[in-house]
């Protein structure tokens, strides 16, 4: 081949599975594209483009979670509308307590949880409680949710994607005959995945693992778990459960149980989950998967303690896991002991992650261990990393250095710099506000903790001093809702208690 | 040994006055590590973004062609 040219030239296909194997995708399309166009009918090439394109919009399922305002509000799935202390995630609050932080120390997250020390898709911030709650969430800019889990990130990429290619889409699923390729597990598996994951179509994607599986007399584990994929992200979670308990009787797979312990979440069956998770731990000790599942479950119930032991555990088996150093370290940050979780954070960057978050971890962790001299280069190296969604965060945790240090002058430009990167930064107007109440201005005070506390009406903290400033002024009856709502907040403030006693003999008096 | 352990008696003063007042001070919000973020998560972000440019370039392809013709 290729004689004429006078040039030695690799054989086409083996090139691009070559640039394939090099996870360069973009040119092993285009190879294949050409030899495509050669001969329109040539199976290797068009297998390996469609894995090639299928390969450049993958992610894991199992870490894929977004729950639209749809799902969580109009869920008819959870077993109990009412449930038991600590065998539900909706409802944080109802934990069992043990280790469980106060929001007096740990900041919570929309959601009325502790902030986690890492982020995953899906637990970003959690199930807001009321309808009003979910519908305001969405509009800070920076954690858009979307109306349903089908409208969410996964139909944003499906369609990107076929936008970018000027001659309309790779592979016509409408004209596709589904049972044909069914037929041909060689190809349907490939094509199952460009259309679940490219094309993002989950129906036809369904209809061809149902036809697949039936092909196979029902015996291939593969197809079962695909079917489990489609009818989860339908919706259709029961369905989803009894596929993969049927894939699990062919193979034991982890992905298997991880699957399954997913839809166990979505259903509101942490407990369940974790009885999954532990069995399959006993076929696979020590798997670092299972045993971060079950961790995140007791964080997502606010069991701290249990779950900063299994994120030890999983350090034990599988140490450069960053999900657990980042927890770990977040644990022993807000339990009074910095120096700990910055050896932890240190170990990250040891790891070679580089990014504005850990920066400000460790200046956060230098300045409260007292490691003065570190803290202002992480908090530069941070400001020089950061986007322009993180930058408010990081200067809101540079005010707080200031305010330490007492330069209240910095520490009130640094909340306003937050503010100016993220409108919506409740924290950064709560402490704009009390540096306005220290210099008397009881005005613009008033204004900044108002709208604090209408951007996250779960912190107590705006609440109270709301509370506080309209005592001072003589504003009895606000002082009172106010406070009220932030022991709602934070019931066991003890300040808050005092001021609410206070009050009420002030008008047993009247 | 017991018996031998001194025992410390409180010392409250007979004199005087002796204030104790606390005033409510409000509360600023606490210091916020930021969370790290996962693999799966930053690639669906930057996943997000080349998707979101290639469409603006491609809409800005077609209005310059379109203002050509």
């Amino acid at each position: 081949m290729a004689a004429g040219t006078g040039t030695m030239q690799m054989d086409p296909l083996f090139l691009a599975m070559s640039f394939y194997r090099r996870r360069k995708l973009e040119e092993c399309a285009e190879v294949c594209t050409q030899l495509l166009k050669k001969n329109p009918y040539d199976q290797a090439s068009w297998c390996l483009k469609t894995r090639a394109l299928t390969e450049q919009v993958y992610v894991d399922e199992v870490d894929v979670d977004e729950e639209g305002i749809a799902e969580m509000l109009m869920d008819d799935n959870a077993v109990a509308q009412l449930p038991r202390p600590g065998t539900s995630l909706k409802k944080p609050g109802t934990s069992i307590g043990h280790g469980a932080p106060t929001p007096g120390v740990r900041p919570m997250s929309q959601a009325g949880r502790p902030v986690s020390g890492f982020v995953r898709p899906g637990t970003q911030s959690g199930r807001p409680g009321t309808m009003e709650q979910a519908i305001r969430t969405p509009r800070t800019a920076q954690t858009a949710r979307p109306v349903t889990s089908a409208s969410g990130r996964h139909v944003r990429l499906g369609t990107a994607s076929m936008l970018s290619q000027p001659d309309g889409p790779f592979i016509n699923i409408a004209k596709l005959n589904l049972s044909k390729y069914a037929q041909r597990q060689n190809l349907a598996k490939v094509l199952f995945e460009y259309i679940f994951h490219h094309e993002n179509d989950v129906r036809n994607a369904l209809e061809l693992a149902a036809k697949a599986t039936e092909e196979c007399q029902f015996k291939d584990w593969w197809w079962k778990v695909q079917l489990a994929k489609s009818y989860y992200r339908l919706g259709m979670y029961r369905d989803a459960e009894k596929q993969l308990k049927s894939a699990l009787r062919d193979q034991d797979m982890v992905d298997i149980y991880l699957y399954l312990c997913k839809v166990y979440r979505r259903l509101d069956q942490p407990l369940t989950a974790v009885d999954i998770y532990k069995k399959a731990l006993e076929k696979f000790p020590g798997e670092t998967t299972l045993l971060t599942g079950i961790a995140r479950i007791h964080e997502e119930l606010n069991d701290m303690t249990k779950a900063v032991q299994l994120y030890k555990e999983v350090l034990h088996f599988d140490n450069t896991h960053v999900e657990a150093i980042a927890c770990i370290a977040t644990h022993h940050f807000y339990t009074d002991q910095p120096e700990i979780a910055l050896r932890f954070y240190r170990r990250l960057l040891q790891m070679g992650v580089y990014n504005a978050e850990l920066f400000t971890n460790l200046g956060l962790c230098c300045f409260f261990a007292q490691q003065y001299d570190m803290t202002l280069n992480c908090f530069e190296r941070a400001l020089s990393l950061a986007s322009d969604e993180n930058m408010s965060d990081v200067w809101y945790n540079i005010g707080h250095i200031a305010v330490g240090i007492g330069d209240i002058q910095l520490a009130y430009q640094c909340f306003r710099l937050a503010l100016a990167s993220n409108n919506d930064h409740a924290e950064a107007y709560n402490n704009v506000g009390v540096l306005e109440m220290r210099k008397g201005h009881t005005e613009q005070a008033r204004a900044f903790l108002q709208a604090a506390a209408g951007l996250a009406p779960h912190m107590y903290e705006p609440h109270y001093n709301h509370g506080l400033l309209s005592l001072k002024i003589g504003d009895l009856q606000s002082s009172h809702n106010s406070i009220s709502k932030s022991l709602e907040g934070y019931p066991d403030h003890s300040d808050s208690r005092n001021v609410l006693t206070q009050l009420k003999e002030d008008f047993a008096a009247l | 040994m017991a018996d031998e352990r001194l025992v410390f008696k409180e010392v409250l003063p007979k004199q005087g006055l002796l204030f104790t007042e606390q005033t409510p001070m409000p509360i600023l919000c606490k210091p916020k590590i930021m969370p790290m973020k996962s693999v799966t998560l930053e690639k669906l972000e930057t996943m997000q973004r080349e998707a979101q440019e290639a469409v603006k370039r491609q809409e800005q392809e077609q209005k310059l062609q379109g203002g050509f013709t």
